[in-house]
């Protein structure tokens, strides 16, 4: 039973409210409208602020600010098109924006506001070995029901992990950060309706987007089986490894699978529904819409709000993500400063994804043969990576893998980084 | 139980032909309040031709696309007035439905029939389609969707002349200053395409419409107060002047003692992204053989200055072209 559940589709009245918002009330494309409160996400070049839209009775929005100036032509145009893609998404399960517009050199997009963070962050405060299977079943569903809709349209997602799954009492569940996406109908398609471009953070990306084979909407489905991983257990697999380890453990190893745990039992279609996803031939991994048919999402009856139950405890996200920046400045503060910086490398790549890879197996190999596997295992290791919300996950450059000095060129950025 | 799930086989000229005759209905039905559950269903019909119309064109996810199929859907789509109609009644589409038509009309700009572009012909007999989707950039609502068919018409080069030589050129220095980011950035990938796609169609224009373009495009972009116009059209001019197709007008540009001013005010930029691109322009006015008077005289004027400012001016990345270039440009000057 959907019980009127407002749901993407032509026939819904539902998910037109950000459509109709823009024609009766709509968003201000002024800087000076918007009241900016505190941030809630922040990376290099952008920063998430709460903020109160004043011509509109005060009503919260969040705010993606992006600096212009420190980005290249290409990054420029790969912000319009995200903010195009954005501004014509029309899913509950989808952060779309309200408008978006320029102030001086920054580029503002108007977003919802998703009071409960996304699901990365809220495992980092208060759920670090991951969430229950109910809650699992619930907003992973949502999540499919917005990567089912991309799907109809060809986009790839791109980026699918719990960092871009973001939850509020009130909206729900919606899948964000569209700066990794891309048409398969655009011009950098081949002919067959792939592509072939690396993109995604390496512990999410699926096996053909790793080889850069060609590739399409089921490398989503690939990242969203890792994602379901990540819930369960409050990290993905691998994620203490360094990218050029993952890329090696996922192309040369069985696919990693959900097993119980000492404290956690999961449920056999759970299990099931996992080993689906990650089939490591894409052609055998099942569509989002089938996928959505499959037992672990039919069979789940949900109370009336089960995000509730796990948000309305919490304090704030801007409380909360005071606070984990704050532990993790002890943490970082009380190790030594060679592994400090050869994890920021690492973990900025983690978090930030790759764009392009030269990939090469031997190569790898070598690159791996560089980290001790000091820390392999160890669930704990996780949790000392610098804090980074991910919904200002930087923009990805789309380019077509051709260069071939990538990797050099991420080595001497380790390396310099290791010499300050 | 199975012939339930069984519907009659559908030509692709069979769904073309219904999502004519849903249109028609819709576009003669349109804001009259009475009917509304009938207009309801047709709009839902539509929807699923449309959508069926895509998968045609695409695939299915499951299966490529049949071109004798493309090919029926095409020249029954091209026969009568259906991309019209399409182009009219978008406004009236639901969201999905919009994209869906939007993705059709890009893809049979390339479809062929008998290796003729049917698209091509049909939008030269109907240029004013041309002017509706342009007006789209008035509408908030359909702008993007507008703007995207928009850039598939102009692949083909009349289209693109028609647009060049219109009076919808003016507009379009309006169109990207909009303050909606998202629609003033697509006014903004247009203008570009008109500008760079068609070399010799270009040329012409520029050559044809000299003082009125640059004069617009000098004091409304290149002197806009928003970043992002101001730093598109530096690098806009850059790839224009630089073109080898564009060489008389190149010629022209450099020696205007006008432009230069503009071009050194550039120079002196808050942002480095602008600094660098105005660079590639101002080498041009300094390169040239054949400087006029008034030119040189600026350049003489401000020599100090100038080649204090270059000895400070570098970039993050190492650039080879970039040193050589500046190299250049401090030997040129000093010498003058």
């Amino acid at each position: 039973m959907e019980k009127g559940k407002r749901r993407g589709g032509s026939s819904s009245s539902g998910p037109q409210a950000v459509a109709r918002k823009r024609d009766q009330f709509p968003f201000p494309s002024r800087a000076k409208d918007y009241e900016l409160l505190e941030p809630v996400g922040d990376g290099a070049t952008a920063v998430v602020r709460r903020a109160r839209c004043l011509p509109l009775g005060g009503e919260v929005v969040a705010v993606k600010i992006m600096n212009m100036s420190q980005r290249s032509e290409d990054d420029v145009n790969h912000a319009s098109e995200e903010v195009k893609m954005m501004s014509t998404i029309d899913h509950d399960n989808l952060l779309g924006a309200y408008c978006s517009f320029t102030e001086g050199e920054t580029l503002w997009i108007i977003m919802p506001y998703m009071a409960g963070g996304s699901c990365f962050h809220l495992m980092k405060s208060s759920y670090p070995k991951g969430f229950d299977e109910k809650f699992i079943a619930f907003v992973l569903r949502e999540t499919l029901e917005g990567l089912a809709y991309l799907h109809r349209y060809a986009l790839v997602h791109r980026d699918v992990k719990a960092g871009n799954i973001l939850l509020d009492q009130h909206k729900g569940v919606k899948l964000a950060d569209f700066g990794a996406s891309a048409s398969l109908y655009d011009p950098m398609i081949n002919r067959h309706g792939k592509r072939k471009t690396l993109v995604g953070t390496p512990c999410w990306m699926a096996p053909e987007v790793m080889e850069q084979k060609e590739y399409d909407a089921k490398a989503d489905i690939w990242s969203f089986g890792i994602t379901a991983l990540e819930l369960a257990h409050g990290h993905a697999p691998f994620s203490t490894q360094p990218p050029a380890k993952v890329f090696l453990l996922t192309l040369q190893h069985a696919p990693p699978s959900l097993h119980n745990t000492k404290d956690k039992k999961f449920s056999k279609s759970f299990k099931q529904m996992i080993a689906t996803c990650l089939m490591k031939d894409p052609s055998k991994r099942p569509t989002a819409q089938h996928l959505l048919e499959l037992p672990f999402f039919k069979k789940v009856k949900f109370e009336d709000n089960v995000l509730k139950s796990v948000l309305n405890k919490l304090p704030s996200l801007g409380d909360r993500m005071q606070s984990i920046q704050e532990n993790e400045a002890k943490l970082q503060a009380e190790k030594k400063p060679l592994d400090k910086c050869k994890e920021k490398a690492s973990q900025d790549e983690y978090m930030r994804g790759v764009s392009e890879w030269n990939f090469d197996i031997e190569e790898l190999k070598a690159q791996a043969a560089l980290y001790p596997d000091e820390n392999d295992g160890g669930e704990d290791e996780y949790l000392r990576f610098l804090f980074e919300l991910d919904t200002i996950c930087e923009s990805a450059p789309i380019h077509d893998v051709q260069s071939r000095d990538y990797s050099k060129n991420e080595n001497e950025k380790v390396f310099q980084i290791c010499i300050l | 139980m199975k012939g339930l799930f069984k519907s009659k086989p559908r030509t692709p000229a069979d769904v073309v032909r219904q999502t004519r005759e849903l249109l028609i209905f819709l576009d003669l039905h349109s804001g009259s309040r009475g009917g509304d559950a009938k207009r309801e269903e047709k709009m839902a019909e539509l929807s699923k031709n449309i959508r069926e119309l895509k998968s045609i064109l695409y695939g299915n996810g499951e299966s490529e696309p049949v071109t004798e199929a493309c090919v029926q859907l095409t020249q029954e789509f091209f026969r009568e007035n259906t991309l019209r109609l399409l182009i009219i009644c978008l406004p009236k589409l639901n969201l999905e439905t919009r994209k869906d038509a939007t993705q059709v009309v890009a893809n049979l700009q390339r479809q062929q029939v008998s290796s003729k572009i049917v698209a091509s012909e049909y939008l030269e007999a109907n240029k004013d389609l041309l002017d509706t989707l342009i007006s789209g950039y008035e509408n908030m609502d359909i702008a993007l969707h507008y703007g995207s068919m928009l850039r598939e018409c102009i692949r083909h080069q009349s289209i693109a002349r028609y647009v060049l030589e219109s009076d919808h050129m003016k507009k379009f220095f309006d169109y990207i200053q909009l303050p909606n980011f998202d629609i003033a950035s697509d006014a903004s990938a247009t203008f570009k395409e008109l500008l760079t796609r068609h070399k010799a169609t270009v040329a012409e224009f520029l050559s044809k419409n000299y003082d009125w373009f640059f004069s617009e495009f000098n004091t409304r972009l290149l002197s806009s107060t928003n970043y992002i116009t101001k730093r598109q059209a530096i690098k806009l001019l850059g790839d224009m002047l630089l073109d080898r197709s564009n060489s008389a007008v190149m010629m022209r540009y450099v020696s205007s003692k006008d432009n230069l001013m503009i071009l050194m005010n550039l120079l002196r930029d808050s942002s480095k992204n602008i600094q660098i691109e105005a660079f590639h322009v101002f080498k041009l006015f300094a390169a040239n053989k054949n400087k006029p008077t008034e030119v040189v005289n600026i350049l003489v004027t401000n020599r100090s200055k100038l080649l204090r400012f270059f000895a400070g001016f570098k970039i993050d990345k190492e650039d080879e072209q970039f040193e050589a270039d500046k190299e250049q440009v401090i030997k040129e000057i000093s010498a003058l």
